[in-house]
């Protein structure tokens, strides 16, 4: 049984194909799509990587045994078990024409459709309505196979599903809306069912279709433009962005003229994936560099003494542009009834701020005792703004507090950060004991 | 006939040692005697704990919607199918083509205890379609098909033949 790595951006439908199939066959298959483990534009342009995959794309596959593969269906035809790959020479020469059409047949007209509609394609009236006539003819086709059959090749589940189903899975979500799509109930019926058998559930979570097609979304064109070459040059792009708005509308101006505004078909459905999801990427990427190390810091403080070690490093080091402090303040504290419980929300929240934690490191205590108690903490967070709004992931704990950005240079925030870091002190604004701590690092 | 259903079903399920039935009534249900305890009575009944024996519960439905449609054509089979009269068959027929047009299986999008015990309940009734009928009611023999291949399901019955390409493609459904 195949077991390895597969490298990839996050949330890649041609990953999905390699995933859904270890998924039936029992493949171990690792994913490497953030970083450390693997930067897209970096990892992938890195000298060892090419060394593998000399075309430097991805998905790319590695197995634990040091066997190399890319093209993302040759991997999961690899990752398979017979019975996804066809069992008989026909069923797995049909596999192979039902992968290839998806590939040559949907994958052309259904980006040309939906990009646009992602924002990160220029919208084209003439391309657009000729993408929609051959995904027409393409679901024709489909539809009139599956009025017979239940799945493409044979009763069971195979790649040719896998592979088709990931690549309308764009166009199901995006325009294909009830109108569009009344004509092929046979496509629908068998989609539906695909998407909804547990493996393919555990690669593509919950997969909603597409209420109302969506149209060319000119905004988010416009606004991702700058980051179109982000890839090819993340660190200049990440230090542009950190500069006076100023200065940088001028380069991008200097930019437009010397080349004229790129092709929009140049742009490649894997930057147009990134570009669609920006903010699930990185939500900090737009900082500068900090010169302070936060997780310095949190090795000082778990592993040395507060007053002594950790809280003189954290003033000497703290880089006040790159960071804020703020004090978060639970705004129910009646609604505080038996102290365990408030520690399990105060824990909750933790483990939902959990893609947090490299930017932030908190103290947050519960004060009082049973039924007269409150809940109030202090947070570093990188940058100058609250950090919530950026992922709605964090949205859920956050309206629950009051929230005031502390002078950093203040008294009052230098005697804050000291008692809630010690966990000792007078706590005067509290006006309850100290009961817990629980540290978020 | 309920008898061998059970049977199979037996098998299907993986269950090792088979169980002993009997039956009562002028109707023949189907009684299954349990060493300790008091008799499981009736095709549903019994099929239902079977599955609960062999640990397969997921053939139950796995959401509460999913096992009330489950339980819905577990009904459907013993007071609908099993009673009706050659008039009627064309009804249900056209009842369950309508039903299967976006459908895979009967209930949820995985193969439970309906599609099983609907398959074993409509056998002879396909058997004796003609190529036409079937393709007339073409959403019925598709999830026929598919059922017939699934893995352990086509015990004490014959395969019956479903063309793919359509003979009559005239015949509109
Ligand atoms: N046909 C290939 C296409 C792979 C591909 O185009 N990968 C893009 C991402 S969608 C890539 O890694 N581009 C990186 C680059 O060109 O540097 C497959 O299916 O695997």
């Amino acid at each position: 049984m195949a077991a390895g790595t597969l490298y990839t951006y996050a949330e890649n439908w041609r990953a999905y194909k390699a995933q859904i199939a270890a998924q039936y066959s029992g493949a171990r298959l690792k994913v490497a799509s953030s970083p450390p483990a693997f930067t897209f534009g970096q990892t992938n342009r890195s000298p060892a990587f090419l060394n593998n995959f000399p075309l430097g794309k991805v998905p790319a596959y590695q197995g634990d045994d040091g066997f190399c593969l890319f093209e993302s269906n040759a991997i999961a035809h690899y990752l398979s078990n017979d019975a996804l790959r066809g069992s008989t020479p026909q069923a797995s020469a049909q596999v192979l024409q039902w992968v290839s059409f998806a590939d040559s047949e949907i994958i052309p007209p259904a980006s040309a459709w939906v990009f646009p509609t992602l924002g990160i394609m220029q919208f084209n009236k003439q391309a657009t309505e000729q993408a929609k006539e051959e995904v027409k003819r393409v679901l024709t086709v489909l539809n009139q196979h599956l009025n017979t059959r239940t799945f493409l090749v044979g009763e069971r589940v195979s790649l040719a599903d896998i592979a088709v189903a990931c690549s309308l899975l764009w166009l199901y979500k995006q325009v294909l809306e009830p109108a569009f799509r009344q004509p092929y109930p046979n496509v629908n019926r068998w989609f539906v069912t695909c998407i909804n058998q547990p493996q393919f559930k555990a690669i593509l979570g919950e997969v909603k279709l597409c209420e109302k097609m969506a149209q060319f979304d000119a905004k988010k064109f416009a606004e991702s433009q700058p980051k179109k070459e982000a890839p090819a040059k993340k660190e200049k792009g990440g230090k542009d962005a950190g500069k006076p708005q100023q200065q940088q509308e001028k380069k991008e101006k200097k930019k437009e003229e010397k080349k004229p505004a790129p092709a929009a078909e140049e742009m490649d459905e894997c930057e147009a994936a990134l570009a669609s999801e920006p903010k699930t990427k990185d939500p900090f990427a737009h900082l500068p560099k900090s010169s302070f190390i936060l997780d310095e810091f949190k090795r000082k403080y778990s592993n040395e003494d507060t007053l002594s070690v950790a809280l003189p490093y954290f003033w000497e080091n703290l880089d006040r542009e790159g960071y804020s402090i703020w004090y978060g303040e639970y705004r129910f504290p009646d609604e505080l009834a038996m102290t365990f419980m408030s520690c399990n929300l105060i824990t909750g929240m933790f483990q939902r701020l959990d893609k947090l934690r490299k930017n932030a490191f908190a103290s947050v205590i519960l004060f009082g005792t049973n039924n007269a108690s409150s809940i109030s903490g202090i947070w570093v967070f990188r940058g100058q703004e609250l950090a919530f709004p950026l992922s709605e992931d964090w949205q859920i704990d956050y309206e629950s507090y009051n929230w005031r950005k502390l002078d950093v240079e203040s008294e009052e925030c230098k005697t804050m950060v000291k008692e809630y870091f010690a966990w000792e002190g007078e706590f005067k604004h509290v006006g309850k004991p100290f009961n817990q701590g629980k540290i978020f690092k | 006939m309920a008898l061998r259903e059970l049977s199979s079903l037996e098998k299907c399920l993986g269950l090792k040692k088979p169980n002993k039935y009997s039956t009562q009534g002028e109707r023949k249900v189907p009684v299954l005697q349990n060493n300790n305890g008091p008799a499981v009575v009736g095709l549903v009944t019994i099929a239902s704990s079977l599955v609960r024996d062999a640990k397969k519960t997921e053939l139950l439905g796995n959401t509460a919607e999913q096992r009330a449609v489950v339980q819905q054509w577990l009904e459907y089979r013993v007071t609908r199918l099993d009673s009706c009269t050659k008039d009627e068959v064309k009804v249900i027929l056209k009842e369950l083509n309508h039903y299967l047009e976006d459908k895979v299986y009967l209930a949820g999008n995985s193969f439970t205890l309906a599609d099983v015990l609907m398959y074993y309940g409509i056998h002879y009734i396909i058997m004796e379609l003609a190529v036409q009928e079937k393709e007339k009611y073409l959403n019925v023999t598709r999830w026929f098909d598919h059922i017939q291949h699934y893995p352990g399901v086509r015990h004490h019955l014959p395969p019956v033949v479903v063309l793919r390409n359509r003979v009559y493609p005239s015949g509109q459904h």
